[in-house]
């Protein structure tokens, strides 16, 4: 079996599991498998930067938080219908990645603590601006998403568009990583030096990339918002920002079905090891020193391994 | 004529160290000019403020008439100025393919196209494919470069060169830490290069080196020392002592 009817068939059982899985599932594995889709898609778009570009952004949670509180002070504060309300929070969102792309001037640990900084902000704004944000409450009672009298009210319901949107994403992704664009990325990762030499004005690639990133954490922010029906200062927090990290390094970090593996065993363990134990977090860094240690290309590329040394005849190795 | 470049009074300084101090050279369209010297003389500084990777202390570098002292190194690329570099410098988690495309897309618009996948552009495939049958390599073009040979990936170097449609190509120490085999293929891949291409090339082999130039430009101490035709350079007093020593 080729590599790419092997990728056909695995897409094609994740596909028929996914769509089948609110017949099976009760509500708590709904919940859970629907948070892990979100969590996916912001992984993804720390991954862009990461898997692809080489940026380790660790202000993700910004984009996503000030996408969700905007959706949710519009719905819920001012009445916007979510036609209204849903796209401005992208376009929210993604407004502060056009101006935090400014981080990308700065390399390495220098555009790291940059973002640590610049994430706190919004924190700090989300926690401290109570009038506006709501403080440590955050913003209550956000209606379900209706659009034209139709109204996603069911779990079932909001389950299959968060799929939709999410499989939907995953395709443009795919594009747009093997396209040219995608490509230069790589290039800049692989070395800088070079591609300025070959004629690239990398900065602008890295910027460009930056606020993809920011747009697709924004989309991720809004699927939250609707989900989750309330939003507080937690969702900018620097914790959010490393734990999406996370999940991309430990599902495998410069592939697509990585982030959401990472976020299904991150929230997964998260769910089952806090019922019965109190340091769950241990637990969590325990999984992640022994990714670094024995997967470092995470649980995709284990997978990987496995396939080209023990799935294949000699011959084709 | 306009020369392809030219270089007024360029220095270069790293603290006490002056690196380059007061260069000028001039190169003519379709030269192929050999930069010697020792150690520490001086050249790759030089390469690197030509390439716009070090901004220069003072002076002026113009390619073909054009003040480019400033300019950034991937504008300098645009207006067909291209390098490589001493120490290897490819994209070594992609396949050689890659590698070409991105030399092969770097001086255009489809650089920025982020909603076709690279292979709805089979005439860049083209290309990159003749590109690597250029410097020998066809047959790889699907492996990662992880998988290259030191020597193959100093061919790969010269072709991701060789890729950007360069008016002036800057080669830096083409041959190093090659075998005196691969070191023949890589001088007969640079002597059959066009000669509509002009060329400075670092070099301190003086077979190499002297077997290619028009002209050879000796540095020593961030200097010119000597500058003439390859006969004239061997035959100089001054550059037998900075080479062999005092006899």
């Amino acid at each position: 079996m080729n590599v790419r009817s092997y990728g056909v068939i695995m897409a094609l059982i994740a596909l028929a599991s996914a769509l089948a899985a609110p017949l099976v599932a009760g509500p708590f594995w709904m919940t859970l498998i629907t948070q892990i889709y979100i969590y996916g898609l912001l992984a993804l778009s720390v991954d862009l930067l990461l898997g692809h570009a080489g940026l380790y952004s660790l202000c993700q949670a910004s984009f996503f938080a000030v996408a969700a509180y905007t959706t949710a002070i519009l719905q819920v504060r001012y009445g916007y219908p979510t036609i209204v309300a849903a796209p401005a929070g992208l376009i929210a969102g993604t407004l502060l990645a056009v101006l935090y792309g400014s981080a990308v001037r700065t390399r390495g640990v220098y555009f790291i603590l940059i973002t640590i900084a610049l994430g706190y902000i919004i924190w700090g704004a989300m926690y401290r601006w109570a009038s506006f944000t709501g403080g440590d409450n955050g913003i209550t009672n956000v209606p379900p998403p209706s659009v034209a009298g139709f109204s996603i009210a069911s779990q079932t319901a909001y389950y299959y568009f968060v799929l939709a949107v999410v499989i939907l994403c995953a395709f443009g992704y795919r594009i747009l990583i093997r396209s040219p664009f995608g490509l230069s990325l790589r290039g800049i990762k692989g070395s800088e030096s070079r591609m300025q030499s070959l004629g690239y004005r990398t900065t602008m690639h890295l910027y460009a990339a930056f606020v993809i990133s920011g747009l697709i954490a924004s989309l991720a922010g809004v699927l939250y918002v609707y989900y989750n029906r309330f939003i507080n200062p937690v969702a900018a927090s620097f914790q959010i920002s490393v734990e999406v990290s996370l999940m991309a390094i430990v599902g495998g970090s410069g592939t697509i079905v990585g982030p959401f593996i990472g976020a299904g065993i991150f929230l997964g363990l998260r769910n089952w090891v806090s019922s019965f134990f109190e340091l769950h977090t241990a637990v969590m860094g325990a999984v992640f020193i022994a990714t670094v240690l024995w997967a470092p290309s995470g649980i995709v590329g284990l997978v990987e391994r496995w396939r080209t040394h023990v799935g294949k005849p000699k011959d084709q190795q | 004529m306009t020369a392809a470049v030219a270089i007024d009074s360029l220095a270069k300084v790293f603290g006490g160290l002056r690196a380059v101090d007061g260069v000028s050279l001039e190169v003519a369209p379709g030269e192929r000019r050999a930069l010697i010297g020792p150690n520490g003389a001086g050249k790759t500084t030089l390469f690197h403020c030509i390439t716009g990777t070090l901004p220069p202390s003072s002076g002026s570098v113009r390619l073909f008439g054009t003040d480019v002292t400033y300019l950034p190194e991937h504008q300098r690329t645009k207006l067909g100025m291209s390098r490589t570099f001493q120490i290897t410098n490819v994209f070594t988690d992609l396949s050689l393919a890659e590698n070409l495309a991105l030399a092969i897309v770097g001086t255009d618009r489809r650089k920025w196209v982020w909603n076709r996948p690279l292979s709805a552009f089979p005439v860049v495939h083209e290309q990159a494919l003749a590109g690597l049958e250029a410097v020998g390599l066809a047959d790889r073009a699907d492996d990662p470069v992880k998988l290259l040979s030191y020597g193959e990936r100093r061919q790969l170097e010269l072709a991701l060169a060789l890729n950007t449609h360069p008016k002036v190509l800057f080669l830096d120490e083409p041959c190093a830490g090659l075998s005196p085999s691969e070191r023949q293929r890589i001088f007969k891949m640079i002597r059959a290069l066009p000669r509509e291409i002009t060329l400075v090339i670092i070099e301190h082999d003086m077979d190499v080196a002297l077997g290619l130039a028009d002209r050879v430009t000796v540095m020593n101490r961030g200097r010119v020392m000597v500058e003439g035709t390859p006969d004239e350079v061997q035959s100089n007093h001054e550059v037998r002592d900075v080479y062999f020593g005092h006899v």
